[in-house]
This record gives C-alpha cells, sequence and structure tokens, in this order.
C-alpha cells in the first residue's frame, strides 16, 4: 500500500521522488536516487537491497529494463515487488508484480512513472500521472508533491476495511551534487500528505538561505534575523 | 545552532548519528552515515560537499584526523564549519571553527562525540555524553535518543534568557548493509525533540514487521492485520 511518482525533469536534468504510504517512515526506504545517474524505487513487499543494486547497475550503463531484469535474476521473490527505475535521461522502466497485493498498478509516462499498490484502483495511477503532467512549468518539487496530492485526491489506498490514510510521506530531488537538492519527510502522522505540504511551505523560504550561508558563511545573517525577515515579509503580504 | 551526538555500539560495531536544531529538515542534510566505513557531519555554516567527501576519503583508508586536514585544506571557509567524523572502528577527529556562532564546541568521549553550536554552555555536551552513555546495553538508536533528550533537558540551543525550540531531529543508524537500520527524522515542529521520540517508538513496533515481510513476502500478513493486532496488546 504506496503510492509513487518517480520522474525526471527533461528541463533541468533533476530527478525526483514523490511518495506516500500507510507504513511509517516511508523516507527510509527511498535510497534510491543519485545525481548524474538515475533513481530507482522498490515497493509493496520491499527488497532494500534493490536500490542500491540497480543505482549500482544503472551506473554501469545498465538501461532501466535491463537493470529491471536483472533485479528479477537477482530475487527469488521477485513477484512480491513493484519497481521502477528511471535513468538520467529519462528512459523508464515499472514492474508491479502479480504477489503485490490489492489493486496494483503502474503507468509510465514521458520522463516519469506512476506506481502504487492496495490503492482504490486504475484511476490512483492515472491521477498520479494527471497530476505530475498538470503544470509543467512548476518546478519540480511542486509536481511531484502535486502527483501525490492527486493520488490521495482519488482515493490513495484502499485495504481490507476501507480507505487506508497516508501515515508517512516523502518528496526527494537530486541534481548534480551527491547531497540532494531537497530530501523532506513526514515520517509519522494521520494525514501525511497534507503534513508534507505543509512542510514543504515551512521549509521552502529557507532553503535558499541555508546554501547560501553555507556557500558564503562571511556574510550571513543569523537565522534568528532570517526568520524574523521572513515574519514581517509574510506579514506585510 | 544544532547539537549532534556520533556514536558507536561497541557490542555490534553498529554506528549512529543524532542531531537536532531550530533549522528546518535537518535529516534532509545528514548524507555522511555509511555502513563499513563511518560517519562524518558538517553542521554550523555547512559545506553540503564535506560529508560525501570524508565519506569517500575514509573508505579509502585514511584515518579521521587524515582526512579533517583534507576537509581543511580543501574549503576557503574551514573556520566557519563544525565537523565530526568516526570511523568504523570508533576513531575519532573534530573540529569547531574560530566563525562558528555563539556557544560552540565539541567533547570526545568513549565511542562518541557530542559537538554543537549557539548552545546554552558545555553543559550540553556533557549531557548529551552522559545520555548515550547511561544505558550502554541499549540498542544504539536508544542511546541516541537518550543522548538528544539529554542536551535538550539540559538547555539545549539559545542562550540563559532565550532558548532556541528545536524544530527538527534526526536519528540515523547503519549497519553493514546498503541501507539503514533506523532512519526517523522530525523536519518541520515546534518541539522535534519530543516528536522524535514519539516516531522512533512507534517504529520500533514496526522494524521486525517492516524488515520481514521483504525477506519473506509469501509469510507476510496483511499491514492492516498487523496494526489490529498492536492495538489489540495495547488494549
Amino acid at each position: 500500500m504506496t503510492f509513487t511518482v518517480v520522474a525526471r525533469n527533461p528541463q533541468t536534468g533533476q530527478i525526483g521522488i514523490g511518495i506516500a504510504t500507510y507504513s511509517i517512515g516511508v523516507g527510509l526506504y527511498c535510497n534510491g536516487l543519485r545525481s548524474n545517474v538515475g533513481a530507482t524505487m522498490t515497493q509493496a513487499f520491499v527488497n532494500q537491497g534493490n536500490n542500491a543494486l540497480a543505482l549500482r547497475l544503472l551506473a554501469q550503463g545498465f538501461t532501466p529494463a535491463r537493470v529491471v531484469e536483472e533485479l528479477q535474476a537477482n530475487d527469488p521473490d521477485f513477484a512480491y515487488r513493484q519497481i521502477a527505475v528511471i535513468d538520467r535521461e529519462g528512459q523508464a522502466a515499472a514492474y508491479s508484480g502479480p504477489k503485490t497485493r490489492g489493486y496494483s498498478g503502474h503507468l509510465v509516462g514521458d520522463g516519469y512513472i506512476a506506481m502504487g499498490n492496495v490503492l482504490a484502483g486504475q484511476h490512483v495511477v492515472d491521477a498520479i500521472a494527471a497530476g505530475y503532467e498538470a503544470e509543467p512549468n512548476e518546478t519540480f518539487e511542486r509536481r511531484l508533491l502535486r502527483a501525490i496530492e492527486a493520488g490521495r485526491d482519488a482515493g490513495g489506498q484502499v485495504g481490507n476495511d476501507g480507505h487506508l490514510t497516508e501515515r508517512s510521506a516523502a518528496v526527494l530531488v537530486y541534481s548534480a551534487y551527491d547531497h540532494a537538492d531537497l530530501d523532506l519527510r513526514v515520517d509519522l502522522h494521520d494525514h501525511a500528505v497534507d503534513e508534507l505540504r505543509r512542510a514543504f511551505e515551512e521549509y521552502e523560504p529557507y532553503r535558499a538561505y541555508y546554501r547560501d550561508r553555507g556557500d558564503n558563511p562571511r556574510d550571513a545573517v543569523p537565522q534568528d534575523v532570517f526568520v524574523s525577515r521572513l515574519a514581517q515579509a509574510e506579514g506585510a503580504r | 545552532m544544532t547539537y549532534t551526538i556520533i556514536g558507536r555500539c561497541s557490542r555490534t560495531g553498529r554506528l549512529g548519528l543524532g542531531i537536532t536544531t531550530f533549522s528546518l529538515a535537518v535529516g534532509g542534510r545528514c548524507e555522511g552515515v555509511a555502513a563499513n566505513i563511518g560517519i562524518c557531519k558538517t553542521q554550523a555554516f555547512p559545506n553540503r560537499t564535506n560529508d560525501p567527501l570524508a565519506i569517500k576519503l575514509l573508505a579509502q583508508g585514511l584515518l579521521p584526523a587524515r582526512v579533517m586536514q583534507a576537509l581543511a585544506a580543501n574549503d576557503t571557509e574551514h573556520d566557519y564549519r563544525q565537523i565530526a567524523i568516526m570511523d568504523r572502528e570508533g576513531r575519532i577527529a573534530a573540529h569547531t571553527g574560530t566563525g562558528t556562532r555563539g556557544w560552540s564546541g565539541h567533547q570526545i568521549a568513549a565511542d562518541c562525540v557530542a559537538f554543537g553550536n549557539g548552545l546554552v554552555g558545555p553543559r550540553v555536551l556533557e549531557a548529551l555524553i552522559a545520555g548515550f552513555q547511561a544505558q550502554p546495553g541499549d540498542p544504539l538508536e536508544l542511546r541516541l535518543m537518550q543522548a538528544l533528550e539529554a542536551g535538550r533537558d539540559a538547555g539545549g540551543q539559545g542562550t540563559v534568557d532565550s532558548h532556541k525550540p528545536e524544530r527538527s531531529a534526526a536519528i540515523k543508524v547503519v549497519d553493514r548493509l546498503d541501507y539503514p537500520d533506523i532512519d526517523v527524522r522530525v523536519d518541520v515542529h515546534p518541539t522535534a525533540v519530543a516528536e522524535l521520540r514519539r516516531v522512533l517508538e512507534e517504529f520500533k513496533l514496526y522494524e521486525a514487521f517492516y524488515r520481514d515481510r521483504g525477506r519473506e513476502p509469501s509469510k507476510a500478513i496483511p499491514q492492516d492485520v498487523f496494526v489490529a493486532g498492536l492495538k489489540a496488546r495495547r488494549g
């Protein structure tokens, strides 16, 4: 029970993931992004070795389709996995194993993959894709958030007793460095997608400040000064 | 303004980091935690490329003290950084640049290093270490949690007159595999250390379930059934 978008932004070359699930702490499992290599996610019954292996295979030059074949050959329980792989050129491959539970499926679009399991239906996957495609000129981070919000609004996850809330969520973006451009999470919350949006909007004004004070510490204002300026700017609005 | 504990479990060799700060989403800036290699965390005015570089240098076999020299040689603003490095054998190097703000320092003890800036004073570091050492038989993640709570209770960040709240916090623990054993986060919260305790305690209830359903999916029960069982046990 999870729904996910894995994508590459053709305008910037950034790669990213947006994910939400009933499980707690899903961000722990999102270790499948590497700048200038690609992005991958294994979910449903997670083989935690898959993401690191898939990245190494991509880095060696394997295509996403070939990486998925290699993951299959390497895993006796492959039928329980749901997998997305996208490379730095936006080529994509995905797999939804027959043993994953509930409605389970994926959609490979132009430079992205929408996928999920234990969902209300195919329409959730379609909504994730539509959400991602809705505003192609927005920042990549916002497109990823919009995708999982659309998945939530389309009904999200459904278990044996009806709708399952999103208890954790994450959005990660890499571009050129060993570190993430953005790595934001909600690990335990009753409405994790809403909370992720709140955290993102709260964090967004700080991102340039945090970057600049590291790059140029001599000119950095103290953070409490920055925070009070933010509050003033919001009050003036 | 941040306080951090890096520790090693001498029984298992697991390595971990606990961190909390006024800044938002600090856990998203902790990429220097590598299984079988070591940990590096740069804070204060962080150079984001330091931690991945330090991990690569440790992996080549350099000692933490030598890695620190390499970071200094590679960074014109090294004086503004606060850095701690621990390798997989528990060897430690630490640096608190003169350009870091507020009360700022580090303290090294057996199997751990505490460091912070913008703190109310050295007692925060002493508390971090005492918290880490209080229950040496506990799993490493709980020892790191106890350290952060002790640092907070000793006054944490700010000055005696004006406490700075902890708005984000994280604990990461690695063992031998490519992925962390524990990786819990609170990114935007008014009392992030307390919230991190809540998240960690909850995650610990699910830890074995999540691990086992991936390793032996044919035997896994659905999560809603697992959650119903948890609720029943709680009464």
